[in-house]
């Protein structure tokens, strides 16, 4: 309802800053602390816009007003430069702003409309009866009504409304003074919004800036800690941890995507761009553990960047693909006889590679101990230096394990329909959260036993004894 | 030989560099259709390093699906170090990739693009075809 009114406004250029603050708005009104109200400028135009229709109805006496007060706000439209211009335009002029008002339609400014539904949002309720107050003016220029206001503006508008019911012809000084106070406040309001916009702009190339350094010292850090950690304090180890952890949001955000559009019953091809996206989501993350392996083999073979539980299972540095697989057959529904077969042969197939990855790695730590172990007691730096040869051999071990990874999910695709591909990897996704959270409960749980246990010292050697009583009867077998 | 080659540069450099080039290129050559003759001798052949751990799991692999390989130890070769150059110029890269894989005389790779054939299933079909494997 409000919008109506405001058609009138025709807010147009100074104010392109409603264009841009949308919704903050209304708290901009409530929040004087903020350095900028426009409840006062609104007022201010408002009483403008009074002012000048109280104009057009005196066209007498207004003549040279209006050209006044059009001064401080040169970008009106035209219409009001018409209005002003001439009195013989100055009926016209009326008659087009009261036909705007009573279409309760779209303001035939264009430019002006959008803006004029935000500055809607804008208004209070303080602005929403001032503005009704001018529809008032227009069609019967009856007394004006405004809720007990402490703003200055409104008192103003009292008295004025007050002089123009009950005075045909106001006196010379009470309207200059009256234009005057106006001319301040709006003035004022001006200087306030340009600060505002100001301080927004410099904040806004502020955090540009501040997303291209980190951007700039993300990538660097990566890069230096390649070189020998030149000048870099972040280690590549937690550099991992913070790229994982934003892998981690991007997959979830991704799998609710999944989640939706599988609920939703979309199209197969827009599954499809899902799926091949998920599919680009776990190359990104192997690609970037591959980086990371060159500087920090360890952390990630050792999974310091998983959870407790994860890492209970883990295997060279991820997931064991046979499993999750497995998992997958047990899991979906839904799934065709070949499918099923295709699945356990892709398993198959993953579980001798898991195999043979796994017997090399042996070989390749009894390699290591074997170096070391030998090495003479004294300058033994010869063998240290083969052992570490050796161990480089870890990244290539690691980048075996992650691309029978990555081929297994690509395979696991290819086998099965979209949907079905969609929900395994809903599965997948649903099975590391639970593992997080069993990391997580069981954290919790240890924090309590350390409470409990204390208390329970004494009975510590009686459940010893039990411990025993089984074992003994293992060997009474034999 | 030694003479010959002084002469030449003594005289002409540039045919002296030809010569080197054309002997070299021959080597190459030579080189080659060594690793040809060796590859086609056997249905899987594995060219690795007694000392490589990749290499021992690439044999694993094969011992697990119950292939008979040959398996070619470079580091025990007179010639590794030039069959080795010349594998690494067949797989067009610059470092060092044992363990390379030839099922029926053809290029595999190195472990990840056995690993991928594995995963995809052509992997025993092409032993099948090379007489690896029965079943």
């Amino acid at each position: 309802m409000a919008s109506q009114r405001i058609g009138e406004l025709d807010f147009s250029e100074p104010y392109g800053i409603h264009h841009r603050i949308n919704n903050p708005s209304s708290s901009l009104i409530n929040d004087q602390g903020s350095g900028f109200d426009f409840g006062e400028l609104e007022e201010a135009i408002g009483l403008q816009g009074v002012k000048i229709r109280n104009d057009e109805t005196k066209a007498s006496f207004f003549t040279g007003k209006p050209a006044a007060t059009l001064e401080m706000f040169p970008s009106w439209p035209m219409r009001f430069h018409q209005s002003s211009i001439g009195g013989t335009n100055n009926k016209s002029g009326g008659e087009s702003s009261d036909s705007a008002l009573s279409s309760k339609n779209e303001n035939p400014f264009e430019p002006e409309s959008p803006l004029s539904k935000k500055a809607s949002s804008f208004c209070s309720s303080d602005q929403l009866q001032h503005l009704q107050l001018q529809q008032d003016m227009t069609n019967n220029n009856d007394v004006i009504k405004t809720a007990s206001s402490p703003k200055s503006a409104h008192e103003k508008l009292q008295r004025k409304g007050g002089g123009s019911t009950s005075d045909n012809k106001p006196l010379d000084a009470k309207t200059l003074r009256r234009l005057a106070q106006n001319r301040e406040a709006a003035r004022k309001s001006r200087l306030r919004k340009k600060a505002y916009v100001q301080q927004l702009e410099s904040s806004r190339l502020k955090l540009t800036q501040l997303e291209q350094d980190l951007q700039r010292a993300r990538s660097q850090g990566m890069f230096m800690d390649w070189s020998g950690g030149v000048g870099s304090n972040i280690s590549s180890g937690a550099m991992f941890d913070m790229e994982y952890a934003r892998w981690l949001e991007e997959d979830n955000r991704l799998l609710t995507e999944l989640r939706n559009g599988l609920e939703a019953a979309l199209s197969d091809n827009e599954m499809r761009v899902m799926v091949e996206g998920y599919l680009c989501h776990y190359d990104e993350v192997f690609r970037v553990k591959g980086v990371t392996a060159k500087a920090d083999v360890f952390h990630v073979i050792n999974g310091g960047w998983t959870s407790q539980a994860e890492r209970c299972f883990l295997w060279i540095g991820g997931f064991r693909p046979s499993e999750i697989i497995m998992m997958l057959i047990q899991q979906l529904e839904a799934v065709a006889e070949q499918q099923i077969m295709g699945m356990y042969g892709l398993r198959h197939s993953s579980q001798q590679a898991e195999e043979a990855l796994s017997q090399g790695l042996d070989q390749l730590q009894q390699s290591v101990v074997d170096t070391i172990a030998g090495a003479p007691l004294v300058d033994g730096v010869q063998q240290m230096v083969v052992a570490v040869g050796k161990l480089a051999n870890l990244e290539g071990f690691l980048r075996q394990a992650d691309n029978l990874r990555q081929q297994t999910l690509h395979q696991l695709c290819r086998l099965l329909t979209v949907r079905q591909a969609a929900r395994s990897f809903l599965v997948i996704g649903e099975y590391y959260a639970r593992l997080r959270a069993l990391s997580s409960l069981w954290a919790s749980r240890s924090r309590d036993q350390t409470i409990i246990t204390s208390d329970e010292n004494s009975c510590q050697t009686t459940t010893d004894m039990q411990m025993l009583q089984p074992s003994h009867n293992h060997f009474s077998s034999f | 030989m030694n003479q010959e080659s002084v002469m030449h540069y003594q005289v002409d450099p540039w045919n002296y560099y030809m010569m080197r080039v054309r002997r070299r290129r021959m080597e190459e050559e030579d080189e080659m259709e060594r690793v040809m003759r060796i590859v086609s001798e056997s249905a899987v052949v594995i060219f690795s390093s007694s000392s490589c751990c990749m290499c021992h799991a690439m044999k694993s692999l094969f011992c697990g699906m119950g292939v008979n390989t040959m398996v070619h130890e470079l580091d025990q070769d007179s010639k590794g170090k030039q069959m080795e150059k010349t594998l690494m110029r067949l797989l067009a890269t610059n470092s060092t990739t044992l363990p390379v894989v030839f099922i029926g005389g053809k290029l595999v790779g190195s472990m990840d693009t056995l690993l991928a054939f594995h995963v995809n299933g052509s992997l025993v079909p092409l032993l099948k075809q090379a007489g690896a494997l029965w079943l």
